[in-house]
């Protein structure tokens, strides 16, 4: 388990990255090297060459934009996890970030990472979509940015161009008295999920006024379900109308299976985990109404 | 023997003197030791279950620069003996690299050898192997009919063992039992996996010509069987026991690897290093445990009482033979549990098959014996409605009745089962428990609780050798210490193996601190290499407290014996007059006394006044026999087979989540029973690792394969470990029962808690989901796939 033989470099500026990826279309961009790192390890990836983005100043940093909040790519899982800002903006995000990797693996993974690797089974992702937020990234052309929904595009892959550097992960902030859950299941706590569920959910007046609802793990990329949304919203949410919504779309979903877990389980397990998603989501708004 | 309670070391809460260094990540481990003119190996894999090698290409891996030298397996052949066979079974042969086919996938075709391990696996990638790909065969059942593809052609068939024995009147006691019952129980194919791998390197010295050893390895005759592969004499080949070893319960028999190096070494006259990578190690470390089908048959009474037993037991051993058929042998010296079961038919079979060679794991086979022993048991409650703790009470052999002859052959020392349930059960509130149980159903948990009965065979000798090879006649298993005190009075013991976290070295100087009423703190213990050790067979079968503690004391008695002749020569009495008394002797009618330094003196300097015919110094070895051990099997194959016989009883509760199947066990108690504790430390984390590794075995780990014959479970991220959020608090209640036939009446330990824990835990999930109808008999039982059949059963009685 010794990588493939590779180049590694660390650039100073964000442009300067970008030339290299440019110039080099099997270089690899890596920042905690938490997934990387052993796929090279066993040569299931064989980058000509390593360019080193954790340390430009162009990625660093947790911003306060008012209406969402954004993450320099390179910012660390743990430095998310431990962030006041993000405790009080985004309740769905820290409520997701315990889950991803252990503790030691979050100190050097980092919230781009996780976004740009992809995975599936993987919690920022799975909030990122639920909550409609964005990824920006850069070119040698320039700045573009790129809705989450539209970004991933399959298992472990994602809109980014190969020659492209992901810059910021932004998340919008919701107002008023807003409840979230976040639920997966796995055989040993914080492996891959085979499903994982989160809702985020606002009320007014004893009523759902917003409502956000997303499933991965065992979908290809993770699923914002927008017919729940529609579904609940100007209902109290009882146990039954959040039964009644997550049917179709849940049968809907398309599930993929492995040797661990089946079709059905993981079509039942995800319809259970965003039911309590939802409820969880919901108490937690009425009890931040009440 | 010493009453326990005037133990004035032994059985007392001291620390374990190996800890320290462990902990301060002081150990001295395989990948520690290099030498810097080594070089390095990586290995050519087989991407097939079985082909045929039709060449090697190697030119563009030598083209490399730093690479300098690619061996085959044909070439190997030619350079060493095939490795040895547990089983009369010439035709299965052996050698450390594929020859002229691959029988696994992952199976070694060809090894490379570079400067760095990084350039060896670069070069291995250029290495062009052109295979023709053959049938193959992955499932055990299948390998075992006449019209699978034999995994080697010259032997005719997949079958290395198939022999029934019959011990007692067992279809007389089938016809006059009142219930009978059968089933079928699966154990999936599991192993240690020790966080280290398995490394070795080895170093020919052309002047010396000796191969010198350094390996992390648990293996007995290891230094033999590197011998006779190379054609070395025995005196040729030195191993290193001074390396600690970073885990292994079994696995790390590295006899293949080292070999491989051993003749590399000789051949390029360069030391060579070899430490395995999780990925070798996992699908081509030879290092998986058992892969078993139990179909069981039961006699027995309305009353409960369990006559007789027909157990077919079907292991899936691999591409090769080595020790693994053994592992069906050990479990016949407690193949009725802790039950008198009055008959007993066993039929053994092992099979070949496309799969990863099967290694020595944790109790020998005993663990997969057990959950099937345990099943039946609680099968049989179930059928006649009767509670499965009283089941096993009536069955159960009584604290009067050992030694107790079971029907296969073996005497089991002691035991007080009854009362070990007894102190479990006051310590549970079994009542309790039960209503707790009821309460988590009651909130629409599954919830289940889950026994085990079980014993752990210790003192491990090597009966099942010449019991399913007639042309073995091992009847000894010896292991030994020797004791010197040197001139200024201090004190050095040996041991002759590797120690892989059991803790030899507290063992040792506790053992001897105790006999000799000294400190064990001022005794040295240290690990000769094999050239200068005395015979011995290493850490196996759960046997190094009985057999490394025996020759340890008697070694120390041998000394006192010593110093009390010399005393009696000083005192001017009878040897029989003169008392040993904490490193001093005296005569109690003259009130006269020698001091441990004057004895000392006497013996190193003083040859005047030592007894005629004594040898000057002061030293003892002792070399231990097995207690019983020393027959060879009947004609109807009986045999003695481990002398001592610990006990554990588990009670697990646990509560599953109905929709996700997620298994949370709420409460683990354990009741263990080994006999005199020597150190309390080592034996509770003994208990508790192999609790944690049952809980994987029933759960989790599998070495699973696809329909293809490929591995899938190759790293950590498939292959599931337990983690310390899955492992519960785990709960023990001690109880003593002294083996009579050992020196302080302690029995072993190694073993214990896996060998029940997947009874329980998976009793406590059957008892769980019984309500919906549902029973799970084949292991690890996935959570997803207890979802799966709870969610089955409740929509078909929708």
């Amino acid at each position: 388990m010794k990588a493939a033989a590779f180049e590694y470099v660390r650039p100073v500026t964000l442009s300067e990255a970008c030339a290299i990826l440019r110039a080099d279309e099997d270089a690899r961009v890596i920042a905690g090297g938490q997934t990387l790192v052993p796929m090279m390890a066993m040569r299931l990836a064989r980058p000509s060459r390593l360019v080193d983005v954790a340390r430009l100043p162009e990625l660093a940093g947790i911003a306060d934009e008012g209406a969402a909040v954004s993450f320099g790519a390179a910012t660390r899982q743990l430095d998310a996890e431990k962030s006041t800002l993000v405790k009080i903006k985004l309740p769905l995000l820290a409520a997701a970030l315990p889950w991803v990797g252990h503790r030691p693996t979050r100190s050097r993974g980092t919230v781009g990472g996780s976004v740009a690797n992809a995975d599936p089974a993987a919690e920022i992702p799975l909030v990122l979509v639920t909550l409609a937020g964005e990824v920006e990234f850069a070119t040698a052309d320039g700045v573009e940015t790129c809705a989450a929904r539209d970004f991933f595009t399959g298992p472990m892959m994602t809109a980014l161009p190969q020659d492209a550097v992901l810059t910021r992960v932004r998340f919008p902030v919701w107002s008023g008295r807003v409840g979230v859950g976040f639920h997966e299941v796995s055989t040993r706590r914080s492996d891959f999920a085979y499903v994982s569920a989160c809702a985020q959910v606002r009320f007014e007046n004893g009523v759902c006024a917003q409502l956000a609802v997303g499933v991965g793990g065992g979908v290809p990329v993770p699923t914002r379900l927008d017919a729940v949304a529609q579904a609940l919203v100007g209902t109290a949410m009882s146990d039954a109308d959040i039964d009644a919504a997550l049917e179709a779309p849940v049968a809907a979903l398309d599930i993929m299976t492995d040797h661990y877990a089946s079709t059905d389980y993981r079509r039942r397990v995800a319809r259970e985990l965003a039911a309590r998603a939802l409820r969880d989501a919901r108490d937690a708004a009425i009890g931040a109404a009440a | 023997m010493t009453a326990p309670a005037n133990f004035k070391f032994l059985s007392r809460q001291r620390r374990v003197r190996e800890d320290r260094r462990f902990v301060a990540g002081k150990g001295r481990y395989i990948a520690d030791i290099n030498r810097p003119d080594a070089l390095h190996v990586a290995l050519v894999h087989s991407p097939h279950p079985a082909a045929k090698i039709v060449s090697i290409d190697a030119d563009a891996a030598l083209a490399l620069p730093g690479v300098h030298y690619v061996l085959t397996g044909a070439d190997l052949a030619k350079a060493v003996e095939p490795m040895m066979n547990g089983l009369d079974t010439p035709h299965v042969r052996r050698f450390p690299l594929a020859v002229g086919q691959a029988r696994y996938a992952g199976e070694w075709v060809a090894a490379v050898v570079a400067d760095t391990r990084a350039l060896a696996e670069d070069a291995a990638e250029l290495v062009n192997v052109d295979y023709e790909p053959l049938p193959f065969v992955i499932d055990g059942e299948e390998a075992y009919t006449p019209q699978s593809a034999p995994v080697h052609a010259e032997h005719g068939s997949n079958i290395l063992l198939d022999r029934t024995f019959v011990w007692g009147e067992v279809e007389k006691h089938f016809s006059e039992s009142e219930h009978h019952l059968s089933f079928r129980v699966t154990w999936g194919r599991n192993s240690t996996v020790p966080i280290e791998t398995f490394g070795v390197l080895a170093a020919w010295d052309p002047w010396g010509e000796t191969l010198d050893v350094w390996a992390s390895i648990q293996m007995p005759k290891y230094a033999d069987q590197i011998a006779r592969a190379m054609r070395l004499p025995g005196n040729a080949v030195r191993v290193h026991y001074d390396v600690d070893v970073g885990g292994s319960y079994g696995v790390k028999r590295g006899i293949k690897h080292t070999v491989l190096v051993g003749h590399l070494s000789r051949l390029l006259n360069r030391p060579i290093r070899l430490i395995e990578d999780r990925l070798e190690n996992m699908r081509a470390g030879d290092a998986h445990g058992p892969d078993r089908i139990f179909d069981v048959e039961v006699a027995f009474n309305s009353d409960g009482i369990v006559r007789s037993m027909k157990m077919r037991a079907l292991d899936n051993a691999g591409a090769y033979a080595g020790r693994a058929p053994f592992q069906l042998g050990k479990p016949i010296g407690a193949i009725v549990g802790p039950y008198k079961i009055a008959s007993v038919q066993y039929r053994a079979i092992s099979v070949t098959s496309n799969k990863a060679a099967q290694e020595a794991v944790r109790g020998f086979g005993q663990a997969p014996t057990n959950y099937a022993i345990e099943t039946m048991m609680d099968r049989v409650a179930a059928h006649l409605g009767l509670d499965r703790i009283e089941l096993r009470r009536r069955n159960f052999i009584r604290a009067d009745e050992f030694p107790y002859l079971i029907p296969s052959g073996t005497k089991y020392d002691s035991g007080d089962y009854h009362t070990v349930v007894d102190k479990v059960l006051a310590h549970v509130g079994y009542e309790a428990l039960i209503a707790e149980r009821d309460a988590l159903r009651a909130r629409g948990m599954l919830a289940g609780i889950g026994v085990a009965a079980c014993l752990e065979p210790s003192g491990g000798n090597s009966s099942f050798e010449p019991l399913l090879n007639d042309k073995n006649t091992t009847t000894t298993w010896m292991e030994a210490c020797r004791i010197n005190v040197d001139a200024l009075g201090a004190i050095a013991a040996t041991i002759h193996t590797t120690s892989s976290g059991q803790g030899h070295e507290t063992l040792t100087s506790t053992v001897i601190g105790e006999t000799l009423g000294l400190d064990p703190e001022t005794i040295r213990i240290v690990r000769p290499d094999s050239l200068a050790s005395l015979p011995g067979n290493s850490p196996v079968g759960s046997r190094m407290a009985i057999m490394l503690g025996g020759a340890a004391h008697l070694a120390a008695n041998k000394l006192i014996d010593k110093c009390k002749a010399i005393g009696a020569l000083q005192f001017g009495c009878a040897v029989e007059d003169v008392e040993y008394a904490a490193g001093a002797v005296s005569h109690a009618a003259s009130g006269r006394k020698l001091a441990w330094a004057e004895l000392v003196n006497i013996a190193h300097r003083n040859f005047h006044l030592l007894p005629e015919g004594a040898q000057p110094g002061l030293e003892a070895s002792h070399v231990y026999q097995v207690p019983t051990a020393g027959d060879l099997p009947t004609t109807d194959g009986r045999i003695q087979m481990y002398p001592c016989h610990s006990f554990e009883f588990h009670v697990v509760l646990t509560a599953i989540d109905p929709i996700t199947g997620k298994v949370d066990l709420k409460r683990y108690v354990i009741g263990h029973d080994c006999g005199v504790v020597i150190n309390p430390h080592i034996v509770k984390g003994m208990t508790l690792g192999g609790i944690a590794h049952g809980l994987g075995a029933t759960l989790m780990e599998e070495f699973a394969y696809d329909d293809q014959g490929q591995m899938m479970s190759q790293t950590f991220m498939d292959y599931l470990l337990p983690s310390s959020h899955e492992v519960p608090q785990v709960e023990i209640v001690h109880h003593c029962t002294p083996s009579p036939l050992t020196v302080f009446g302690q029995k072993g330990s190694g073993e214990s808690g896996y060998l029940g824990s997947p009874a329980a835990i998976s009793g406590a999930i059957n008892d769980a989901v019984a309500p919906f109808g549902v029973r799970f008999e084949k292991l690890p039982i996935r959570m997803t796939k207890i979802s799966d059949a709870v969610a089955a059963a409740r929509s078909g009685k929708a």
